[in-house]
């Protein structure tokens, strides 16, 4: 009777764990995909601040960044903070940035017939996720390290940050979110999903009510999240682009042979827009 | 960096770069060899300037004492080496630009795959040569050599046929496409990035 007793307590434990364990994916699965599916709505006004938020790589991802971001034509004036998220001792990602603020944008004011301002910008360092040579062992860590500092960027707490406290912006966190690409940017999407989540859940209980008077209707259309895969993918994605693949908001492909791949079957497909790198 | 031209002699120079980040000692030996430097000889260039990394030290001095300043092995070539600019290889890049003013006639580019040089290469305008590293381990360098030869923008090349390539390189001059690519009529319904951007911000019309 005893033993009859413990493993049909066993067999319940284990189905309980597999059902709740399943639909705990399904429900994720389901929310994502509704997430991704959800359009913006046209609720904010023309001249409202908009805080941009680019996270850089390594050499050709940032290249590919700063030409992205040139042909684009940057409007300072609308994108008035904009935040770089560089990994620690990449310094050329840092280099290009600050060239970018003070050649490119600055050379955009000076041509324009009423000047206008350029706005604030940050640099903000975070922790590599593994660095080269790293022991498997100690990444885990360094990883949690690396994303707790994406979290801290985005909520505007992150030491390197100072210049958004005196920006005209109302809200810490980035407006929109933009990347191709390297390994920081799969922590700052995935936080970034994280936060919006949390929100998503305060507003279903009602908890901290009114923290929030500017945001929009739902916490689901801030912090958008936009990917952009490398020009150097032709056929293949990226890792970060099959990590990325159900998280970011947009997905956006630069040859033929990646347009409409998706994560799962309900996916938003990722878009074909030509090159977009001058 | 090559020293000012004669009166009356049109420079024509040949920058190869191998990359800052990998090695490629391959591209390296082949644009060093006496097949490669004939080549260019046939084809009047009069400089050759190479990137050859932080590890090509050594191939670069090899060569260099195989053939001093002046020898025959040289072809008649004004050959100078550097390992890598850390202000990137703009200025490099533009002694290969036509200029009429400055004694420059078209020169050319062979380039390792990486995407900022193959970009710098095609911004220029100046006939590109992309040789994709065949010891880097996940290798979607080569398809993207690839696809942008069956496009018309560069020369897609293996390291061994690189002589050859710069004849197919000088066939390109005379027909080579602009870049960024015209927005034709089909693409117009494409969204720009700046389109991407407006959209998820939500902003009121």
């Amino acid at each position: 009777m005893e033993s009859w007793l413990s493993w049909s307590s066993l067999f319940w434990a284990a189905t309980f764990a597999t059902v709740a364990g399943l639909s705990t994916v399904i429900i994720f699965m389901h929310a994502l995909a509704k997430s991704q599916n959800s359009q913006v709505p046209r609720w904010r006004s023309p001249n409202t601040p908009i805080h941009l938020l680019v996270v850089l790589g390594s050499g050709g991802h940032t290249a590919e960044m700063f030409s992205m971001l040139r042909r684009m034509k940057l409007d300072p004036s609308k994108f008035t903070h904009r935040t770089y998220v560089v990994s620690s001792g990449d310094n050329f990602s840092a280099t290009k940035a600050v060239e970018f603020e003070t050649t490119d944008l600055s050379k955009k004011l000076s041509t324009d017939e009423k000047p206008a301002s350029t706005g604030s910008y940050s640099i903000v360092t975070v922790p590599r996720a593994r660095r080269v040579h790293q022991s498997f062992l100690t990444a885990p860590f360094s990883t949690i390290q690396s994303f707790w500092s994406c979290l801290l960027v985005l909520r505007g707490l992150h030491p390197d940050q100072q210049s958004l406290k005196s920006s005209p912006l109302r809200s810490p966190y980035p407006d929109i979110i933009l990347t191709n690409g390297p390994a920081t940017a799969v922590c700052v999407i995935l936080a970034a999903r994280l936060l919006r989540l949390w929100f998503s859940l305060c507003s279903v209980f009602s908890i901290g009510r009114g923290a929030h008077p500017s945001a929009p209707a739902s916490s689901d259309f801030q912090m958008r999240t936009i990917f952009v895969e490398s020009w150097a993918r032709v056929k293949t994605l990226s890792l970060s682009g099959k990590l990325l693949l159900p998280l970011a908001d947009r997905f956006l492909v630069q040859w033929p042979g990646l347009e409409g791949k998706k994560a799962w079957p309900s996916m938003r497909e990722t878009e074909y827009v030509g090159p977009l790198v001058d | 960096m090559p020293s000012p031209p004669p009166p009356g002699a049109a420079v024509k120079v040949c920058f190869i770069t191998v990359g800052a980040t990998a090695s490629f000692h391959l591209l390296l030996q082949s644009v060093l060899e006496d097949e490669f430097l004939l080549a260019l000889e046939r084809l009047d260039f009069t400089h050759l300037l190479v990137q050859y990394g932080k590890d090509g030290q050594s191939l670069w001095e090899a060569f260099q004492s195989r053939c001093p300043p002046g020898s025959a092995g040289r072809h008649g070539l004004e050959i100078d080496g550097f390992d890598f600019n850390q202000a990137g290889l703009d200025a490099e890049m533009r002694l290969t630009r036509a200029s009429p003013s400055e004694g420059q006639t078209g020169g050319l580019i062979i380039s390792h795959a990486g995407s900022g040089s193959i970009l710098g290469a095609l911004r220029l305008g100046v006939p590109l040569v992309v040789v994709p590293n065949p010891t880097l381990k996940d290798n979607h360098q080569e398809e993207l050599a690839q696809e942008l030869q069956t496009q018309g923008y560069v020369v897609a090349s293996d390291y061994r046929g690189i002589a050859s390539a710069l004849d197919r390189a000088e066939a390109l001059r005379t027909q080579m496409l602009t870049w960024p690519p015209v927005r034709g009529v089909s693409q117009r319904r494409q969204r720009t990035l700046g389109d991407v951007m407006s959209d998820e911000l939500g902003f009121l019309d």
